[in-house]
């Protein structure tokens, strides 16, 4: 039986949990999974640190149940995801890992390691890092020392140093594990089973807010249309915090993370394509080595609880000048395609991008599909993020280049595309002309250098100094001349 | 002693069930506490209206300071810090009002409606401007020895600079929080978050005009501390009290992470000029340095702080001739705070950027240079407040981490591989650590225990530290079940409450377990004593011949036994029944004060320290001439904590404070626009060391064979010494610019070294050569 659209449906730990939006005065529809668990008796393990994404406190691993049987685990941080995006999945937290019997724990691996290697002083971030050991358990048998900082990155710790975290997480995730649903999965495979699908509209009206989770793609393109002024939102991470930090009422919301058709990708001959809806953390998969610049710049994206959450068309949305993707698209000459009511248009990201923080998106489209070209024979690109703390930062400056070379040696295109210089992602104009038709070696590029110094008035602000982003985007032509 | 024991809440923290303040709820009628800030660095008050917010639905009481019943103070050590603006606001994240709602969201609307009328002032936002205001905090401090001017103008070499280290945020994972429960008559229970609950109780009892036995202050755990918990939670405690009070409900504040970064203090910046006479080979004959802090707006501690800056500007080196001049300024900044190290890393990094200079000056290597400046073992051991270097180990730490670090080899090939490439270059450093440790304020170094055995035989410990992750209640259940001789599962450290432990002294200095292990000994010693005299009795109703000793009695293996007649014992449980039986009481208080310590502020002379902490460490970075970004490739660290208490705490204790050091010393930093309003106040803009920070290659091992004569069970202290090996890596990276020079020319370098200061040294440097 298919539930009202004001009510969401999903497990905590082995519970199934209904909230009826419609009856809560508790919650509203953006209530955070953080402050909604931490209002319930006997979660108080997930813990806030700093409500923006940037601490990992707050991680809990989410889990979907998929067609085949099996379950999927993201980690992600609950502090920047509102209740209805949780709709149809399990909801993991620490203390849904361990069994306790009369008063004998039986715990998870990860929490027995972390014990067993001090990787708890004061404990406060423990929660949150059981958490991310747990979906790296799930997901990684024997993982590298990359994988293990990537699944870590996002849970800082004050007190340890980090080195007994790792130590935790390479003994617990050392064996090869069964493939077969253990016994708390096969408990969630049964709710689960017995519910039948969860997919279905959300529409909820509650405490002055206006909050609706389309199923289809046709159904969010008519809301987008009938609420000019909602926000849209797909990861969250950038329009949760207006409320968790900025304190912003939002009144009208359209998430449109649950539609499937803004989660698909494919290639053909000349290019990829990707939904928009994607997470971050697919894109850098699916890109893997075919765009290696984009994987590059991926890899120094937030932490995997972002990029799980975030997705290509929110960061393509924000039109952000310290998006990290949009240097990578404008260098590639990548394109996105809008999509309203009853037509679609191509754009190229370069033109798409207006101003600070501005697209020519009309209110009623919906950023729908990237389109990245594959790379071509002879084509060269690079990509840069450099920040004050290489990991887990905004960038200061990011650079894409694209460059091809004659059989001289002679530039016959080349693009210089800078983030954090200007109100947007901007190509150095005057250096990619000065450089066009003359040799690549090393005199030409310090002359270049020159004039890129000069060529952007970026600002001063907590990341950097005006001065301090001109030495990067200059030093980071020569960085280019070197690694071709 | 036998099997480690696990951290003694490591349980709890991995299955979510630890609580902390901010965890306690089952308080039906919880408000919520909120606090309202100047927005203004200075400024005048010259009105205010209160009424409109007063009206909003859900807000129990919006107070001012009119509204204290007792003192309008907070201040830690000088009463110089109201707890709510009166007619003028000095900061930014001052408070000035006070609101108790029934949630955060209707307190931040409530806020709306409060209208201020400031008249803005001009504001002093760094220590050159409070210098040129003249604005000290006190009177200048002076320590000398020897002969400066003289041994100047003798020395051969003269190099004259100043260093800039920066501010930092604490960044203690668990923000500020405390909850105030209102009981009968003048009752007040208090769960904060701090590292000195004694100066909450005390500060509270002084807001709200009541007698301290009134206010009990408890303390189960916190989520990190770093010296951030020592005196700022006293106004969070005294806003909850005040609330509470005023509505008769239970109130609770957790600041947002933003709240507390905005309106806590920070590590002091300072501002030091120095000048320095040596020899051709390296000796420093001569030291003139003036350390200036910025105190912020009030004192705080910052009088303790510059003293112990004071003390460690000689960090490991003997300096025989010495001027030494210490300021704090006041500026519109909220007051800067206790931050491991206590100033001390302030200092020490102007010693060791001196002796860097001097190495770069002479061509000789650094670590070398270090060594020849050492401390003696049998002369050049007196330091310049009069206290002897006893049991020195830095020769023996020095020379086992060059060998053990391949030191001289990697020098080689550092070298080598610098020649070879133009945009990357390695540098390498090794820095020591020699720390005082004791309160230098004498009189704080005393602490209490109250230890109870109950008749099941299980033992339950309450003394005056607070646990803060950094594992004390860990080596206190460790020290009593070795002290009894019963397996630790039988052994208990309770929440730490006022009123099992009066007038303690704050959980910092590092002195956690040094004094109250001893006061927790104390306490067992006397229990023991007890203890043995019923055995003694009851065994020797069978051998009135040949009777017991009470020398020869142990306490080991859960029994209470006879040396010399094995088969003369007694289970412990069976001993504690007996006990009972016999009406001997088996409770006990325990106190310890530190023997032989004093200073004499006025002569600037004194033994201020026990005994001292050393450690080593070896760094290698390799840097990104082009990009700035650095990575640390490998670090030695061999550090000396006497016997261990608990080898797996201590090395983590060295560990998480060595990363909190690099995060100073490289990314983190504190910004101000031009109003004096932070441009940092949360991790989106300052950034801590993530699990990538790490060195690749990380060895950490403590000093073997090292007793620590009289200190508790021979251990020594480690809380704020390793902090400071974090120097090995900002000159490290310093090395590794210098390479881009050939060693030739100076760089310009500061603290912290980002990216950015850092592509800004490089671009100096190279238009230099
Ligand atoms: C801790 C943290 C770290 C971060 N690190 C980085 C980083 O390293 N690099 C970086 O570039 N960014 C970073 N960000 C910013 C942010 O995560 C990204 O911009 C992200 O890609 C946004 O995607 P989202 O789906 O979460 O966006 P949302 O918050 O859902 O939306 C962002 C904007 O795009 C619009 N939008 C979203 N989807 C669509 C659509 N399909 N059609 C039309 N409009 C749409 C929304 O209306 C909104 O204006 C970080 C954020 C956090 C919190
Ligand atoms: S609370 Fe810090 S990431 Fe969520
Ligand atoms: S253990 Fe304290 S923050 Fe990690």
């Amino acid at each position: 039986m298919k539930q009202p659209q004001h009510i969401i449906q999903f497990l905590l730990n082995d519970n199934l949990i209904e909230i009826d939006f419609s009856k809560s005065v508790e919650y509203k529809p953006t209530t955070t999974v953080l402050n909604y668990l931490r209002s319930l008796p006997g979660h108080k393990g997930v813990k806030e640190g700093c409500a923006e994404g940037d601490c990992g406190a707050c991680t809990v691993v989410l889990a979907e149940y998929n067609q085949n049987g099996s379950f999927t685990y993201k980690a992600v941080t609950s502090c920047l995801l509102f209740l209805p995006m949780i709709h149809g999945k399990q909801l993991i937290t620490v203390e849904g890992l361990a069994e306790k019997n009369g008063d004998q724990w039986e715990l998870h691996p990860v929490q027995k390691e972390i014990i067993q290697s001090f990787g708890s002083q004061c404990g406060y971030c423990t929660p949150g890092i059981v958490m991310s050991l747990f979906a790296l358990y799930k997901n990684h048998d024997n993982p590298s020392k990359t994988i293990i900082n990537d699944a870590l990155t996002g849970n800082l710790c004050r007190c340890t140093g980090y080195r007994p975290i790792i130590e935790a997480a390479e003994k617990a995730c050392a064996n090869i594990k069964s493939h077969q649903l253990t016994v708390k999965e096969k408990k969630a495979e049964n709710i689960f089973k017995a519910l039948g699908s969860l997919e279905k509209s959300i529409a909820i009206e509650s405490q002055g807010q206006k909050y609706f989770r389309p199923a289809t793609l046709h159904n969010a393109l008519s809301l987008i249309k009938q609420y000019p002024k909602a926000h849209i939102v797909t990861g969250g991470s950038d329009i949760a915090i207006k409320q968790t930090k900025k304190q912003e009422f939002l009144e009208e919301i359209i998430d449109i993370s649950g539609l499937r058709e803004l989660k698909g990708h494919s290639e053909d001959q000349a290019n990829i394509y990707l939904g928009a809806g994607l997470s971050m953390e697919e894109v850098k998969t699916i890109v893997d080595n075919k765009i290696p610049e984009l994987h590059h710049i991926l890899s120094y994206f937030g932490s995997l609880q972002i990029r799980n959450i975030a997705t290509i068309g929110g960061n393509l949305g924000t039109a952000s000048p310290i998006s990290d993707t949009l240097p990578v698209l404008i260098a590639r000459k990548a394109k996105v395609i809008l999509k309203s009511g009853d037509k679609e248009r191509t754009q190229s990201i370069d033109s798409f991008i207006k101003g600070y923080r501005k697209t020519n998106i009309n209110p009623d489209e919906l950023i729908y599909r990237i389109v990245i070209p594959k790379t071509m024979k002879g084509v060269i690109f690079k990509s840069y993020k450099l920040s004050k703390r290489k990991e887990l930062d905004i960038s200061s400056v990011s650079g894409a280049f694209r460059l091809q070379l004659d059989n001289e040696k002679k530039i016959t295109d080349i693009a210089l595309v800078f983030g954090g210089m200007a109100e947007m992602p901007k190509k150095a104009v005057q250096t990619e002309m000065f450089l066009m038709k003359k040799k690549f070696e090393r005199e030409t590029i310090e002359t270049a250098m020159k004039i890129l110094y000069d060529e952007f008035m970026p600002i001063t602000d907590a990341r950097a100094s005006d001065v301090g982003r001109r030495l990067m985007a200059r030093n980071l032509l020569m960085k280019f001349y070197n690694d071709v | 002693m036998n099997k480690q024991q696990l951290h003694d809440s490591a349980l709890q923290h991995v299955t979510g069930e630890a609580v902390y303040v901010n965890d306690i709820d089952s308080h039906a009628r919880l408000l919520t506490g909120h606090v309202v800030f100047s927005p203004f660095a200075h400024a005048n008050i010259i009105s205010y209206d209160l009424g409109r917010a007063k009206k909003t639905k859900g807000v129990h009481a919006i107070l001012c300071y009119h509204d204290i019943p007792g003192e309008n103070q907070v201040g830690a050590v000088v009463k110089d810090e109201v707890c709510l603006a009166e007619k003028e606001v000095t900061f930014i994240g001052q408070a000035l009002f006070l609101i108790a709602a029934e949630s955060k969201e209707i307190a931040l609307k409530a806020e709306q409606l409060i209208e201020v009328d400031y008249e803005p002032l001009e504001a002093v936002l760094n220590i050159e401007d409070a210098m040129e205001k003249n604005q000290l905090l006190a009177t200048p401090r002076i320590m000398e020895c020897g002969d400066f001017q003289k041994a100047f103008n003798d020395s051969a070499f003269h190099l004259e600079g100043e260093l800039k280290t920066g501010a930092q945020e604490h960044w203690y994972l668990e923000t500020q929080s405390c909850l105030s429960i209102p009981g009968e008559g003048n009752e007040m229970v208090i769960y904060s978050s701090t590292q000195h609950p004694s100066e909450v109780q005390s500060i509270v009892s002084g807001v709200l005009g009541r007698k301290k036995n009134e206010i009990e202050v408890v303390v189960k755990r916190i989520g990190g501390a770093f010296g951030g918990k020592e005196s700022q939670p006293n106004q969070v405690a005294a806003w909850t009290a005040l609330l509470a009070s005023a509505t008769g409900l239970p109130v609770k504040i957790s600041l947002l992470r933003d709240e507390d970064q905005i309106i806590t203090g920070k590590r002091h910046p300072f501002l030091s000029f120095y000048k320095v006479g040596f020899n051709q080979a390296g000796m420093i004959n001569a030291l003139k340095v003036e350390l200036n802090g910025d105190a912020g707006s009030s004192t705080d501690l910052s009088n303790a702080i510059l003293e112990r800056s004071m003390f460690h500007i000689d960090n490991a080196y003997f300096i025989p001739n010495l001027h030494l001049t210490g300021k704090m300024w006041k500026t519109n900044h909220p007051s800067n705070t206790a931050f491991r190290g206590f100033g001390a890393p302030q200092a020490m990094a102007v010693i060791e950027a001196i002796i860097d200079r001097i190495s770069r000056k002479l061509s000789i290597d650094p670590a070398e240079i270090r060594r020849r400046n050492f401390y003696g073992m049998d002369d050049r051991n007196i330091t310049y407040y009069g206290e002897k270097i006893e049991n020195n180990r830095l020769f023996s730490i020095f020379e086992k981490l060059i060998t053990t670090s391949g030191y001289y080899n990697k020098r080689e090939e550092i070298n080598k591989f610098n020649t070879n490439h133009e945009f990357f270059k390695k540098g390498m450093a090794l820095t020591p650590v020699k720390f005082g440790i004791s309160f230098t304020t004498s009189f704080l170094n005393q602490a209490g225990a109250l230890v109870n055995i109950y008749k099941d035989g299980s033992v339950l410990i309450t003394h005056g530290g607070v646990e803060m992750g950094q594992g004390l209640h860990t080596k206190i259940v460790t020290i009593a079940a070795s002290e009894l001789g019963i397996d630790m599962d039988k052994i208990r450290v309770a929440a730490t409450s006022t009123s099992k432990v009066p007038n303690t002294s704050a959980t910092a200095a590092s002195s956690g377990s040094d004094l109250n292990g001893m006061a927790v000994k104390n306490a067992v010693d006397k229990l023991k004593s007890r203890l043995t005299e019923i055995f003694l009795q009851e065994i020797n109703k069978n051998h009135p011949q040949k009777p017991s000793f009470e020398g020869s009695v142990l306490f080991q293996d859960n029994y209470v036994v006879d040396q010399m007649h094995r088969e003369r014992k007694k289970s412990f449980k069976e001993l504690i029944s007996l006990a009972y039986l016999n009406q001997i009481s088996l409770s006990a208080t325990g106190f310890y004060k530190t023997p032989g310590i004093f200073f004499d502020k006025q002569k600037g002379k004194g033994k201020p320290f026990f005994y001292y902490a050393y450690g080593m460490a070896v760094s290698e970075v390799l840097l990104d001439v082009l990009t700035g970004h650095h990575q640390v490739l490998r670090t030695d660290i061999l550090h000396d904590v006497g016997n261990s208490l608990h080898k797996s705490i201590d090395i983590g204790q060295i560990e998480g404070g060595f990363i909190q050091g690099v995060g100073w010393c490289t990314i983190e930093e504190i910004k101000y626009d031009r109003n004096g309003k932070m441009l940092t106040h949360s991790p989106d803009t300052y950034k801590i060391p993530t699990i990538n920070d790490l060195p690749l290659d990380f060895r950490v091992n403590l000093l073997k064979d090292a007793p620590n004569p009289n200190n508790i069970k021979k251990s020594k202290a480690v809380g704020e010494p390793p902090f400071m090996l974090s120097f090995s890596v900002w000159l490290a990276i310093k090395d590794a610019i210098s390479a881009i020079a050939d060693h030739t020319t100076e760089p310009e370098f500061s603290l912290p070294a980002t990216q950015e200061v850092i592509l800004r040294s490089i671009e100096k440097l190279k238009e230099q050569i």
